[in-house]
């Protein structure tokens, strides 16, 4: 148990004593030289340059102790400084982690866009193969034109067909009864001729 | 398992848990891994990644599923289905180890599976030529869609417009109606020149839908069809068929030939191709169910499923 505390000790006592050369050590030589001052059996003159001397340590002391003050205040107050850095820090992790995830959303959102343009794309390809409509219209409409006036002009010459065909019929209607009233007359005149010839033959 | 069978494994199928906590994966040997992080209360994306690494060294939990490979793997609020080479188990995500309901089927491969959630059906696509709808309260098959003239390789369901997509080895996408059972349309990919490849043959190996538009290659150049207009939009310049494609986001994911996840916009350029290592992606998925691990995970012609916790660039690794 002695050699722990022991340990402890000494530890602790290089802990204060970080730097080594310095104040401990400048105190108990301060110390000493009071004692010896206190003591002293020599000049008034030595005396008084020892207690200027033992002044000037004990302004060293309190020197490095303003010193080491400031160190301790300034440590605190970095150590806020960084505490309040670790917040923003953490809060830019979290705002960062919401821009992601809406990121995300508008990846998915521009993706299902682009596949729609593409849908869009490829179909306008397949329609721009196929003819212009408003050419088709008006080719269209050209053929009707052309339709009508191909059945105007057969109404017309089936028209004239007809009506040749009626002249035609009176045409031949007339001659054959003209054939007719001619046989007629010939069979008559015949007829009339041999009655005569019978008549006179008896 | 040894190194001659790890060097021959091909993972052909992944799937991620409803909870967003487990990936399963399918291979060629018909088992089915079950990767399960250690503890996901961590909040902590650091500390997720640790545990996924913990396990990345280590043998995940693999049970053995099918006789033949797993082909398809798929997800639905409590169950894991699984399908093969004719057979469809489901196992229940509460209880990895108890196999609900295998039913055998006459089907040789099932290629493809999704649900249609609002009939809750499970629609099946596979090497029969014809898609079979199953309801997946009874186990009973409703209906069955003909029309594709080889096997079927990937389907889709379109929830809003009532339609269910598939593609197949004979070239064509087909658009039916589930509700009549007749199909609406048929896009042949191979005849539209801008898309056709034919020194790769005119199968569609991939198909996914997003609303209106459509992501559908394979022998053909992966392309991004308008559905409403029936016409290709975009080509997408990748060499090599594309097994698996994704919409995320404003991009395309896509895996297939080639070392790399190719990420693309939809006007047709190639913004990024990310090299991993399988040599020949199969699968692709995308963990979207949970916020902490969003993941993707590819796997293909090795026994490694990459993972990338960022997509720019592979994390590491899990070993089947």
């Amino acid at each position: 148990m002695g050699a722990v505390t022991d340990d402890e000790v000494i530890r602790k006592r290089l802990l204060i004593d970080g730097d080594g050369a310095g104040d401990d050590r400048r105190i108990n030589v301060l110390l000493k030289s009071f004692t010896k001052w206190c003591n002293a059996t020599g000049s008034p003159e030595e005396g008084f340059t020892q207690y200027q001397r033992m002044l000037g340590t004990l302004a060293q002391c309190e020197f490095s102790m303003g010193k080491t003050l400031l160190v301790y205040d300034m440590n605190l107050r970095e150590m806020e400084n960084y505490e309040k850095i670790y917040t923003d820090i953490e809060q830019n992790i979290t705002s960062a982690h919401d821009k992601i995830s809406e990121c995300k959303k508008e990846i998915q959102r521009a993706k299902r866009i682009r596949k729609n343009r593409q849908e869009y794309d490829a179909l306008a390809k397949v329609i721009q193969q196929h003819p212009d409509r408003h050419e088709t219209l008006k080719q269209l409409e050209a053929l009707d034109k052309e339709l009508q006036q191909l059945s105007h002009i057969k109404e017309n010459v089936e028209d004239k067909l007809e009506l040749r065909k009626k002249q035609f019929h009176v045409l031949l209607s007339t001659i054959q009864e003209l054939q007719q009233t001619l046989e007629n007359d010939e069979k008559s005149e015949n007829d009339d001729t041999q009655e005569s010839s019978m008549e006179n033959g008896e | 398992m040894g190194p001659v069978e790890h060097l021959h494994m091909s993972v052909f199928s992944q799937s991620f848990s409803p909870c967003g906590r487990f990936l399963a994966a399918g291979n060629n040997y018909g088992e089915i891994a079950i990767v399960t992080p250690v503890s996901l209360s961590a909040p902590l994306t650091p500390l997720v990644f640790l545990n996924f690494l913990y396990f990345s060294r280590s043998l995940v939990y693999s049970l053995s599923a099918h006789e033949g490979p797993v082909f398809s793997l798929f997800s639905t609020d409590t169950h894991l289905l699984s399908a093969g080479n004719g057979e469809i188990s489901a196992w229940s995500w509460a209880e990895l180890i108890k196999r609900v309901r295998p039913s055998s089927l006459e089907i040789p491969e099932i290629n493809a599976m999704t649900v249609n959630p609002t009939e809750n059906s499970l629609v099946i696509g596979g090497g029969d030529n014809n898609i079979h709808i199953m309801d997946l309260e009874s186990g009973v098959f409703k209906s069955v869609l003909q029309g594709h003239t080889d096997y079927i390789h990937c389907l889709s369901v379109r929830e809003r417009e009532g339609e269910i997509l598939s593609g197949g080895e004979d070239g064509a996408v087909r658009i039916w109606d589930y509700r009549t059972g007749q199909s609406v349309h048929c896009i042949e990919v191979y005849k539209y020149e801008e898309c056709a490849r034919p020194q790769y043959g005119k199968w569609i190996s991939c198909l996914t839908t997003e609303s209106d538009w459509m992501l559908c290659g394979g022998g053909p150049s992966l392309s991004l069809w308008h559905l409403r207009s029936m016409s290709p939009t975009s080509i997408f310049p990748l060499s090599g068929c594309q097994r698996q494609a994704n919409f995320y986001q404003d991009m395309i994911l896509s895996v297939g030939e080639g070392q790399c996840v190719s990420h693309c916009l939809l006007g047709g350029e190639v913004k990024a191709q990310i090299p991993c290592t399988p040599h020949s992606l199969n699968t692709l998925a995308l963990n979207l169910n949970s916020t902490d691990n969003r993941v993707l995970t590819v796997g293909g012609s090795s026994h490694q499923i990459d993972v990338f916790t960022n997509l720019s660039y592979r994390t590491f690794s899990l070993s089947f």
